[in-house]
């Protein structure tokens, strides 16, 4: 959410450069702590009082923890700086989880997922445009939401925003509009998931495929289970890795209406997009396939993609300002909304129709 | 402009973008195990 805190002057040492993402990061680490506790608390109470009651994950309460926080009450500003590198450390966590992956489930689930993420983000592209004129969008702001569920989400809108020359107003609309409908997707796809008995990997390829912002779709993975929430994380790094292609067609195409600048070297603009951590990922993942880690070793690292996580988890939470969003307007929204259910439909399909083939 | 772009920013003003020091983070993580210094993380 955007936030007035001042950018810190150029001749600020790194000392406190670092210091100031400090309350933040504890704030993270607080509010995710507490959610495991909260999970395991009532689990526990449960076990010892014979029970049944259904199981809410550590992700669900950090989720919701953060959320509470965030609209109820007006967050402190000396926070703002730490909550806002959940990003960071999702990379971090998706690298680390590269550990969890031979090189064989990467190929498998990843060429599975490469074949499906073609199909997805044609259909995506398509029904997304479509829509935008239905309901007469500004033409930028339907390239930013059809890259925005394309592809992933708010890191694709930022990057296509300056390669198409769009508003700051346009790129505001479609990033709440995809933030919300992610936050609805937490709540939707695992009883959609479980209403339909989807296996682990079919759920988790869904989530990765349909869920627009990676953060999302780890968690909506993670909140069914955690072998759905790796294949999300794999899913979901296979339609990053295309952003710098999309973007660039984009940007081609901006161009030559003559309102964006020509790329000059697509070389250079294809790897200046293109998500770094997916290449982090597969080295982890290699790694471990050669046998560079022991099995404590390999444990280590899992444990540390999940406390990487769980710090990401908190901060879903506490960015989702629902009166934030709800200033941006409800056309862009609404428009977003069809695409996405269109889209989770189509992905759904997709997924149904690969576990009938290749047994998911 | 958000925070989340500010840090990106940032960490561009640094020489490196926010994905490389991601990426650097979690190899020096995984160097930091395989070398025996964080021998059990616990979850």
């Amino acid at each position: 959410m955007a936030t007035s805190v001042a950018i810190p002057r150029e001749d600020q040492n790194p000392f406190a450069s670092v210091v100031r993402f400090v309350p933040g990061v504890l704030l993270l680490a607080a509010i995710g702590f507490a959610g495991k506790v909260l999970e395991q608390s009532i689990n526990g109470y449960a076990k010892a009082h014979h029970l049944v009651i259904p199981n809410i994950e550590y992700v669900l309460w950090a989720i919701a923890i953060g959320l509470l926080i965030a609209n109820t009450v007006t967050i402190p500003k000396i926070f703002i700086p730490g909550i806002a590198t959940y990003e960071f450390w999702l990379k971090a966590g998706i690298v680390l989880l590269g550990a969890r992956f031979v090189v064989g489930d990467v190929l498998k689930l990843g060429g599975i997922s490469i074949a499906l993420v073609v199909l997805e983000i044609s259909g995506s592209l398509f029904l997304m445009t479509m829509l935008g004129r239905l309901f007469n969008l500004k033409p930028k702001l339907t390239s930013l939401l059809a890259v925005g569920s394309a592809v992933c989400g708010v890191s694709a809108i930022i990057a296509a925003k300056g390669a198409i020359d769009a508003d700051d107003e346009d790129s505001s609309f479609a990033i709440a509009a995809i933030l919300a409908l992610g936050a609805i997707a937490l709540v939707t796809f695992p009883l959609i998931g479980h209403a339909l008995h989807l296996s682990d990997n079919a759920y988790g390829l869904w989530s990765g495929l349909a869920v627009d912002n990676t953060a999302e779709a780890t968690a909506a993975g993670a909140l069914y289970s955690d072998v759905a929430g790796k294949v999300a994380v794999l899913a979901k790094t296979t339609r990053n890795a295309t952003i710098g292609f999309v973007v660039l067609g984009y940007a081609i195409y901006w161009a030559s209406h003559g309102q964006a600048e020509k790329v000059k070297n697509k070389g250079a603009f294809l790897w200046e997009k293109f998500p770094k951590f997916v290449l982090g990922f597969l080295v982890i993942s290699l790694l471990v396939s050669v046998h560079a880690f022991n099995k404590e070793q390999v444990g280590a690292l899992a444990n540390l993609s999940r406390w990487a996580f769980l710090l990401t988890f908190a901060g879903v939470g506490l960015r989702t300002n629902f009166r934030e969003m709800s200033k941006q307007g409800v056309r862009p929204f609404i428009v977003g909304a069809l695409g996405e259910v269109l889209i989770a439909s189509l992905t759904l399909g997709l997924v149904v129709a690969a576990n009938a083939i290749w047994k998911l | 402009m958000s925070e989340e772009n500010k840090i990106a920013t940032e960490a561009t003003r640094l020489g490196l973008s926010l994905d490389v020091w991601a990426v650097i983070t979690a190899f020096v993580l995984a160097l930091l195990v395989r070398i025996g210094v964080l021998k059990h993380v616990p979850w």
